[in-house]
């Protein structure tokens, strides 16, 4: 057994974490961070594999060493689920996504003063829990800005200082520059897409993504291969923190990276402090990293699992949940498919970033009027490939158009004609936050290191969410028929398990009451304690969250530098 | 089929060299060099996977390996032109998987098969590789619909649906992994495999791609050894 002393040990290096290592490193502060997975290197990236990646996962966490169960509802059984979307090494998730890079809106912020103002407080669900954000966007705007520019965003700004920009997205939040970095190039689902939603009168644009268009600071840019979501770049073209903020971290000569570390117990002493955080180590070693200040940021499920392991007599409940929020609102993205295909020409669908390659933004947030419609909130709608993936294994575990069957010579057949001349729509869906679908520890299933399973309990299939999916359904069918392709067809809806991107589990706010962290993340308990990433999302929005994720960090960052490291206590 | 010479002899070259240029896929790739020499530079006869014959050896017995062949035939029919399961090495794939990979699967195939013979002899009074194409096929369906009865663990749709991803994985997986024959499945839809770069007309284009060689694992590796 083992114990260190350092000024901040921050648990889980992925998008949040890298980025907090680098920026308390640069100011000073030795930084000690835990990895439960590899550090793995742009050269590990090649070849590239379609079995490996994306079918077995190798990116992912291991669900047999580290199971999540999942539950519809309290008085049903949990199971262990059968894949996990995070990441599980050093650069987290940043590693294998898509990257696709949103700024929210600025009513993504204020979703539910938004709607009572717009629509009346009877248009929120009742038993939602949607709750404003202690922020508005204009608070967190620097560091969305100082995110793309410390990491590498491409796209073309649609809103500039306020400032309607015909190309970009006329409906995002104003920026108060252009992106780094142009657009990526189109392929030709973007091409069919953009013609078809003109058509029909809406506002596509190049989806915003932390992939290189051109060199940037070192790296080369993008070569297209299609090898993106699932799979780590073998370039460095995709912006993960493997590639940003750990080289900067390591730079600065105060950051030291522990991987295989499984951190357990956030350590705190009767005087309500946290002291540090007990891990085994890749040895099966019980280790001791004494801190001044803890920071957690791995993926939501283990913050709420380590604040409820860390109860001690003075947090009954959990460490810094004595507002009992800890563990609850979780949200995901649901991700309704409609797919087309065409006779009469190839969409090589492989070719090029494969998640989400462009978008329309005119039916997410508030910007389109819901009056009637029996849901509140959107979704993007991008196109692309099924799974976010274009390999041929990825297609195989899609449904192909009703009345062709999944196997058999017209399969085959299927598969010959449509694999190189299909492509694929996704809807993210914002789901609403509910107070009973939640996080806490599974009584029954233990993980590798004898720790219980986070266990979740969520079942999205509420009216208003089924109604905000069905509408996207339409219009993504509306879509592909106005792009004239031969079949236009819906993916069969999963069952009620969360999709993507989870959000939620220790709720930001302003009153101590109500959330568990402030908007710095940093515990209402317990201020020498922050917590960091999308588990803080008080509502999710209809984008994807890691940019948002980082620039909350950058935000954090600069607060513990140029506040709380000089006077240490709470931020607000 | 010249055009993906080029990536037939960076393929068998890669092959030639050993598999252990391949970090980490060095034991799959060293026990499909050894056991199964007909998937070198030969043109083995691809529809010979049977007893005693190619195809299989790492994991499934004799009567296994055939009823599993037959099954991934169904579910990929091979056409003039088309290549199916057998032409693709289905089977070889399926058997190495379970020998390595999916070695913890190995008893669920074992009693699937079991329940699917039980079934067909009940049903039909012979064994799943014993009935013709269409009784087999009635046989898959139900399965799929989960209306074949005596399965318990695994179910029948269970089963159905394992083969089913097994066999899509031996088509379109990389050749390295013993299925994909000569990238039998990759030609059957029109893959191009990893290339390394895609240019702006290649985006531009609304045609069939084929300006390269298909690229797989055996012919990246020399390039990043370079």
């Amino acid at each position: 057994m083992a114990t260190e002393k350092t000024d901040v040990v921050i648990v889980g290096v992925g998008a949040a974490g890298g980025i907090l290592a680098a920026e308390l490193g640069k100011a000073g502060m030795k930084v000690i961070g835990l990895e439960r997975g590899p550090r793995l290197t742009t050269q590990d990236f090649n070849p590239h594999d379609e079995l490996r990646y994306f079918q077995r996962q190798d990116l992912r966490p291991n669900i047999k060493r580290q199971p999540i169960t999942w539950r519809p509802k309290a008085d049903a059984r949990a199971n262990p689920m059968p894949v996990q979307n995070y990441g599980n090494q050093a650069g987290g998730g940043t590693v294998h996504y898509g990257a696709v890079s949103w700024r929210f809106h600025e009513d993504d912020f204020r979703a539910r003063s938004q709607t009572i103002e717009r629509y009346g407080a009877s248009a929120i669900p009742a038993d939602s829990s949607l709750a404003d954000w202690p922020m508005s966007y204009a608070d967190l705007e620097p560091y969305y800005d100082r995110a793309e520019y410390d990491l590498g965003v491409s796209g073309k700004a649609g809103n500039l200082e306020g400032r309607k920009v015909a190309g970009g997205n006329v409906f995002e939040a104003p920026r108060r520059r252009e992106f780094p970095l142009p657009p990526l190039l189109v392929d030709q689902t973007g091409v069919v897409f953009d013609a078809a939603t003109k058509k029909l009168g809406y506002h596509p644009f190049s989806t915003p993504r932390a992939i290189l268009s051109e060199a940037y600071k070192g790296r080369p840019g993008c070569t297209y291969c299609g090898f993106c979501q699932a799979f780590g770049c073998h370039i460095g073209a995709k912006s993960s923190i493997l590639v940003t903020a750990l080289p900067e971290a390591d730079a600065t000569g105060n950051f030291k990276l522990v991987t295989g570390a499984m951190c357990y117990r956030v350590n705190s002493d009767n005087s309500g402090r946290v002291t540090g955080v007990a891990y085994y180590g890749p040895d099966g070693s019980d280790n001791t990293i004494e801190a001044e200040l803890v920071i957690l940021t791995p993926f939501i499920y283990d913050n709420t699992r380590l604040l409820l392991l860390s109860k001690t007599e003075i947090f009954p409940n959990g460490l810094a949940n004595s507002s009992g929020e800890v563990g609850k609102h979780l949200m995901a993205h649901m991700m309704p498919n409609v797919y087309v295909a065409f006779d009469d020409r190839h969409m090589n669908n492989y070719m090029g970033p494969s998640a989400q390659k462009h978008t329309i933004d005119d039916f997410n947030a508030d910007n389109f009027d819901h009056a009637g419609l029996g849901f509140i909130r959107g979704s993007q709608i991008s196109v692309g490939t099924g799974n976010l993936q274009g390999g041929p294994i990825s297609l195989t575990t899609t449904m192909p158009p009703p009345g062709t069957p999944r196997w058999g010579a017209t399969y085959r057949d299927f598969l010959a004609k449509y694999y190189a001349r299909h492509a694929a729509m996704v809807a993210q869906t914002e789901n609403l936050p509910y107070v009973d679908q939640t996080i806490d520890l599974d009584p029954n299933v233990r993980d590798a290191w004898g720790l219980p399973a986070p266990r979740l309990t969520y079942d999205w299939r509420r009216p208003t969410e089924l109604a905000r999916v069905e509408f996207m359904m339409k219009k993504m069918e509306e879509i592909g028929r106005a792009m004239g392709a031969t079949h236009v067809w819906r993916a069969p809806l999963g069952p009620g398990a969360p999709g993507a991107h989870h959000e939620g589990g220790t709720r930001m706010g302003s009153d101590p009451k109500t959330s568990v962290v402030n908007r710095y993340g940093q515990s209402w308990d317990v201020p020498n304690l922050f917590v960091i990433g999308s588990s803080t999302f008080p509502s999710m929005s209809g984008f994807n969250p890691t940019l948002t994720i980082q620039a909350l960090a950058y935000m954090s960052a600069d607060a513990i530098v140029n506040r709380y490291k000089k006077s240490p206590g709470p931020l607000l | 089929m010249s055009k993906y010479d080029e990536a037939r002899r960076a393929f068998l070259i890669g092959a030639a060299v050993g598999a252990g240029a391949v970090a980490g896929k060095g034991l799959v790739a060293d026990a499909f060099a050894q056991t199964h020499p007909q998937h070198g530079p030969a043109e083995a006869p691809a529809t010979t996977a049977h007893a005693h014959g190619p195809g299989h050896g790492a994991f499934l017995n004799d009567d296994d390996a055939a009823t599993v062949a037959a099954f991934a035939e169904r579910l990929m029919p091979g056409a003039p032109g088309k290549p199916g399961a057998r032409d693709a090495g289905v089977l070889n794939y399926i058997d190495l998987a379970l020998s390595g990979a999916y070695a913890d699967q190995q008893d669920f195939y074992r009693r699937g098969l079991a329940a699917l013979d039980a079934y067909c002899r009940k049903t039909h009074n012979a064994t799943f590789v014993r009935l013709a194409a269409a009784q087999q096929d009635e046989v898959i369906t139900a399965l799929e619909q989960g209306k074949a009865g005596g399965f318990t663990w695994p179910s029948a749709q269970a089963f159905f649906n394992t083969v089913r991803t097994h066999t899509m994985e031996g088509m379109f997986a990389d050749p390295l992994y013993g299925g994909n024959k000569d990238f039998a499945g990759w030609r059957l839809i029109g893959f191009p495999g990893a290339q390394p770069a895609f240019s702006s007309e290649d985006m531009q284009s609304k045609d069939a791609f084929t300006r390269a060689p298909i690229i797989g694992l055996q012919a990246q590796a020399p390039i990043r050894r370079g």
